[in-house]
């Protein structure tokens, strides 16, 4: 290959950059696709303080996936990071890219149609360890918190399923938004960076209200930070740093991605009582095992013993509502995977669990150690996943991401 | 092996919650109304006033509220009058809580059964329930000292079998200790099977379980880590290239380690309340680990490794028989299936020697697959049926 070629992802992210801002700015004619009724409503901009994709509730359709950068020098990462910022701000603006006549094949899929609505697509750009390594010289510049995921001991973790120097989260409410935008980013950044693993997740409607269901048929996800509380955000969530070498990383968020396997069909053989005392919440309302509705707070005060929680059921582990352990609460993000079947015909299922904070190993990992051993572990299988930072928010038209590799 | 739940620990400790003996008797939505709200139509749980309030009793598929009215935790199961067989139940109720209890009745009469915790039962009024729905179906309750008797029998089998893994461990550990890696190849499946066989046991080994059996899932390092130990660590070795030199202190380790099972399993008992998972849980494991091949760390011999599995669960299967033969209409079929998935097993043995998954023809694996899955449906009921439960 030669060094013209090796460039040539940059050449077309140029072009195409300058199309998605030209289409930024003249609103597409197109009607908006029509969008499940139960999707959320919150909808924001790609440009601000924060990344979307991080406060705002989970989308009915999500793409994550994890690459290895393969540009040669620094120069080139630098590119990289300017064409996923062109291509980011373009799919989230949506419009048709601009025609290359009989100069080259069409700019776009066109899965979407000419007018390629953006779908309200949210991007959430973040960067593993293995970034910050010699390649590119900035080692000095990797958020202190940021390392490799480890292995727990209850997983089962396969490396070609596992850690990546990006990653890269596509959101929207149809499958077709985020395979539109997975395949226009690929086509853009070829020769920058290379994927190293994907999975495509989904999140479900309210069955029959609230807090989606896992698809062990549990509630999940009930009790999380207040996304509307700034402070519970700044204390638990959004990255502040005043150190030179990593005041870039104010704004961003620690992502932790964990692929898990659910064993369903070994859960569809255990006793309603069992799966609730292991979850410690009703499987019909959701509610934990001492309250009526999903969003009581279980009172572990009045049940020291576990007699109606057990001390060993998921949602005690996971969050024992001490004032011990109010800083380690995460803001999870999680969506169903579906895959398949496995080698013996059973359903290749699980959970893309992501979830978001200020320090992995001060909350996460906090978390995750509690519930060694617990007796879901049976039944879940995690096989892969990484740790990565959320980059800061692009602010504006004249920002981008590649801003930490600049500064 | 990953899989070991745990049942209860005792007679005197509360159970798991509301298991609901109605699966397949109504294809009705679930709809339980807001347990708050009708909070004051509920059906009271507590030593003084149990029972009372089950206004306008009916036939059919219906979903009751209960109401902890007493001051500590409670179960409650709503039985047969007279016979006492068991509807369905709630548990780990708390003080102050509704909960919603879903049940098909048909006509007859019924009571509700209190156990607060610490206190003796109380039998509720004998309610007559009217109509012409067909009821759903009930268990006679199995008790704690029920399972005594099986959970000996248990494990006087593992007994046994501790006896033959010690000796063919000792035999493999020679090999090795000779040099003689092709005996050693051939001294580790029988070794390793003798403690497949072992089954509904794992609960009681503990660490030494992993010790023996681990997989190097989880360990840092993986097959490199020095954490991992034990059969499959020998295994891996054994099938890849590894000098005797440096298997002399794995097959070692191996060896103590089996003893020491041997020589603490005498001071451990069983435990009665695990019996009953373990009668689908061997096999769960067998199809996550053995029958995907997952658990195979060079010999290809998964399938004799679920065969050993097999045997381990029919143990389980027999020594619960009596419990189960009044109790489960499933258990012909559930024998039927543990005789195919054995024979279809049996099939992919060639003497010493077993067909590795990766060449197990698909249309035979397939057969196998789908006969574990039906058999492990026919088992999963045991784990609710034979489930201890307080009658006294």
């Amino acid at each position: 290959m030669s060094g013209h070629d090796r460039r040539a992802f940059l050449r077309g992210a140029l072009v195409t950059g300058i199309a998605g801002t030209v289409a930024a700015a003249t609103p597409s004619a197109a009607p908006a696709p029509p969008s499940p009724p139960a999707a959320p409503p919150v909808r924001r901009g790609f440009h601000g303080a924060h990344q979307a994709g991080i406060a705002e509730p989970p989308r009915r359709r999500t793409i994550v996936a994890a690459f290895d950068v393969v540009a040669e020098s620094r120069a080139e990462l630098a590119d990289l990071f300017h064409s996923l910022t062109d291509r980011a701000r373009a799919l989230t603006a949506g419009g048709a890219p601009p025609d290359p006549g009989i100069t080259a094949p069409p700019a776009d899929s066109g899965i979407l149609g000419p007018s390629a609505p953006s779908g309200d697509l949210t991007v959430t750009l973040g960067v593993g360890a293995s970034l910050f390594d010699d390649r590119y010289g900035l080692a000095p510049r990797r958020p202190p918190a940021l390392t490799a995921m480890p292995a727990f001991p209850d997983d089962d973790l396969d490396p070609a399923w596992c850690h990546g120097d990006l990653s890269l989260q596509l959101s929207a409410d149809d499958d077709d938004t985020v395979l539109h935008a997975l395949r226009d980013i690929a086509r853009h950044t070829r020769g920058g960076m290379q994927v190293r693993w994907r999975m495509n997740g989904f999140t479900s409607p309210p069955r029959p209200s609230g807090t989606q269901r896992n698809l062990m048929g549990f509630k999940d996800g009930i009790a999380n930070p207040d996304t509307g509380d700034p402070a519970e955000m700044d204390r638990l969530v959004w990255v502040r740093d005043q150190e030179p070498a990593t005041a870039w990383t104010t704004g961003g968020s620690h992502l932790v991605v964990r692929l898990i396997r659910m064993r369903v069909e070994f859960w569809d053989r255990v006793s309603l009582s069992e799966q609730e005392q292991m979850f410690g919440r009703a499987k019909d309302t959701g509610a934990p095992l001492d309250g009526a509705r999903e969003q009581d707070v279980p009172r572990y005060e009045l049940d020291p013993e576990g007699k109606v929680i057990p001390l060993t059921s998921h949602i005690r582990r996971a969050n024992p509502r001490t004032p011990e352990t109010d800083g380690s609460r995460i803001l999870r993000r999680g969506h169903n995977y579906d895959r398949g079947m496995d080698a013996v015909g059973d359903l290749d299922v699980g959970l893309i669990f992501t979830c978001y904070q200020r320090d992995p190993r001060a909350q996460f990992e906090i978390v995750q150690r509690r519930l060694e051993d617990e007796p879901l572990v049976d039944y879940i299988s995690p096989f892969g996943g990484g740790y990565f930072f959320a980059l800061p928010g692009v602010r504006d038209a004249t920002d981008s991401y590649a801003r930490f590799i600049q500064v | 092996m990953r899989v070991a739940r745990t049942g209860a620990t005792g007679p005197a400790v509360i159970l798991p919650v509301a298991i609901l003996l109605v699966a397949g008797c109504s294809d009705a939505p679930v709809a339980a109304p807001p347990p708050a709200a009708a909070a004051e139509s509920a059906i009271q749980v507590s030593p003084s006033h149990c029972g009372e309030g089950w206004a306008h009793p009916r036939a059919g598929d219906q979903t009751l509220l209960l109401s902890n009215t007493g001051t500590v935790a409670a179960e409650a199961y709503l039985v047969d009058v007279p016979g006492g067989a068991v509807h369905a139940e709630l548990e780990g109720l708390a003080p102050g809580v509704t909960r919603a209890m879903r049940v098909s009745l048909g006509p007859g009469t019924y009571a509700v059964r209190c156990l607060a915790e610490g206190a003796d039962p109380v039998v509720g009024p004998a309610v007559r329930v009217a109509g012409s729905a067909p009821g759903g179906p009930a268990v006679a309750p199995v008790t704690y000292n029920d399972l005594y008797g099986p959970a000996a029998a248990y494990q006087s089998y593992v007994a046994d079998g501790l006896r033959g893994l010690v000796s063919r461990t000792a035999a493999l550990t020679r090999a090795v200790d000779r040099g003689d890696l092709p005996a050693a190849r051939k001294a580790w499946l029988p070794a390793h099977l003798a403690y497949e066989r072992l089954g509904a046991a794992y609960g009681t080994f503990g660490d030494l379980g992993d010790a023996i059996d681990g997989l190097p899932a989880g360990l840092p390092a993986g097959v490199r880590d020095k954490g991992f130990t034990g059969f499959h660590r020998m295994e891996y070795g054994l099938w890849h290239g590894e000098a005797a030199g440096s298997l002399k202190p794995v097959a070692h380790r191996l060896d103590h380690d089996v003893k020491a099972l041997e020589a603490g399993f005498a001071d451990e008992r069983l435990e009665p309340s695990d019996l009953p998972l373990r009668a689908h849980e061997i096999l769960e494991d067998t199809l996550e680990f053995q029958l995907t091949g997952r658990a195979d760390l060079g010999s290809g011999t998964t399938l004799a490794t679920a065969s050993a599995n097999v045997e381990g669960t029919r143990k389980a299967v027999d020594v619960l028989r009596p419990l189960l033969r009044p109790r489960y209409p499933g258990l012909a079929e559930a024998d039927r299936l543990l005789g195919r998935v054995g024979e279809l097993l049996g099939a992919q043995r060639h003497g010493d020697r077993w067909t590795s998954v990766s060449h197990h023809a698909p249309a035979d694996r397939e057969a196998l697959d789908g006969a574990v899955g039906a058999l492990l449906e026919r088992l999963a009921p045991i784990a609710v049926i034979a489930f201890p439960r307080r009658t006294s």
